[in-house]
């Protein structure tokens, strides 16, 4: 089941690194430009605007420590001391709320993973599970570090998630053996995505603040139907009707629901993803169209002289 | 609300590290090797002295293409603050008579 997963997997990974790295501009900032300087600089993104003195405090530290491991050991305790310093910037708290997602995440799927003593295919998926919830999770605290996409990104994932709930039903038994309705997937998956990423744009008036607003919403509310999913593996396990096309063992059942949760986790996360950029690039297209109020015409170098009435 | 709790010992390091040379400005690195502190627990430290006004900040320019850096000293409440702190120890180290038996 493990080689399953790895090809798609692997490859949304290297597509979200190739995003990442996409700008070459981004490490084309002198010859000092190192993974120290670039991670301290992340971290001091993290902090509350009122603490931003700090944040250059570090950075100005970081100028003036020689070797590479020094530079790095500094640079991580910068990281740790962003997240935790009081008050939390709004980039903090989503970091904060990812790290709770991607723990949940990894910790649910490990422990059933343990309970049910899974073979060892399924630790295979989990150490694949392991690699895209850290690559989400970069690629999420990226993203909350842009001003005006905490907040709405995570309220979009946060929407994504509670309408695909009310359609799907709330109970644990709704979510391992869903009663899949046509509309209800049109409405979770295409609707709600493209409204997410709109509504980024108009909230930001910004396309791609938009984009990055949809991009978040993608990573939270895989993450949050993910742990939601597994939380229902955990207490239901291999309980209820038989799957149609599950296991017939105990241990093969939980194994299949665990691996339905993580397709619907990488599926979720790259259509929310790619319906919100372009609900985003749309509202952007809306916005462009629409003319701008001007206050004053032009001025014309030579005026024509006006007739007096 | 501002938590008026005992200082930890690393923050009663970092105090001692800055009164021992009171007027001198220090920088973050060199004071976090000094008492031998991580920087992810020395910058909260900071943080706070100078929350609670126990500590003056500056910046020194950078010089060339380096950053200008970030200084740090006690503020008069802050030398205060450890003089305080020590006259609290020092008491709580010398060895208190057992009156209550003795008057009894």
């Amino acid at each position: 089941m493990g080689g399953l997963f790895f090809v798609p997997m692997v490859g949304l990974l290297g597509i979200l690194i190739a995003w990442y790295r996409r700008d070459p501009q981004r490490f084309l900032d002198g010859p000092t430009e190192d993974a120290p300087l670039r991670l301290t600089r992340w971290a001091i993104g993290l902090l509350a605007p009122q603490r931003a003195e700090w944040g250059q405090a570090m950075l100005g530290e970081l100028g003036h420590i020689k070797g590479r491991a020094r530079r790095m050991r500094f640079a991580l305790g910068c990281a740790a001391a962003a997240l935790v310093l009081r008050p939390w910037g709004r980039a903090a708290a989503g970091v904060w709320a990812m790290i709770a997602l991607a723990a949940g995440s990894v910790g649910l799927y490990a422990s059933v993973a343990v309970h049910y003593r899974l073979a060892g295919g399924d630790w295979i998926a989990g150490g694949i599970l392991t690699v895209f919830v850290i690559g989400v999770l970069l690629g999420g605290s990226s993203l909350v570090r842009r001003p005006g996409v905490a907040i709405p990104g995570l309220l979009g994932g946060l929407i994504v998630v509670l309408v695909w709930l009310a359609l799907s039903g709330f109970t644990f038994l709704d979510q391992i053996l869903p009663d899949i309705v046509h509309w209800h997937r049109w409405v979770d998956l295409i609707v709600v995505p493209f409204a997410v990423g709109a509504a980024g744009t108009l909230w930001s008036g910004d396309p791609v603040a938009g984009k990055r607003v949809a991009r978040l919403a993608a990573i939270t509310s895989g993450l949050g139907l993910f742990v939601y999913t597994s939380i229902a593996v955990a207490v239901i396990g291999g309980g209820g009707p038989p799957d149609q096309d599950g296991g017939f063992t105990l241990r093969g059942t939980v194994s299949d629901r665990l691996g339905n949760n993580m397709i619907l986790l990488a599926f979720t996360t790259l259509v929310v993803a790619t319906i919100g950029w372009g609900g985003a690039a749309a509202a952007g297209r809306l916005l462009r169209r629409t003319p701008t109020p001007t206050i004053a015409g032009p001025i014309s170098p030579n005026p024509e002289p006006q007739q007096e009435a | 609300m501002q938590r008026n709790r005992p200082p930890s010992p690393q923050t009663i390091n970092v105090l001692r590290a800055l009164a021992a040379d009171p007027a001198q400005w220090r920088y973050g690195y060199d004071l976090a090797t000094e008492v031998h502190l991580k920087s992810g627990s020395l910058y909260p430290i900071l943080v706070r002295l100078a929350d609670r006004g126990l500590l003056e900040t500056s910046w020194k320019p950078g010089v060339g293409s380096r950053p200008p850096r970030h200084l740090y000293r006690l503020s008069p409440t802050g030398r205060e603050f450890v003089a305080a702190l020590t006259a609290a120890r020092v008491d709580r180290s010398v060895p208190q008579p057992h009156n209550r038996w003795s008057e009894a």
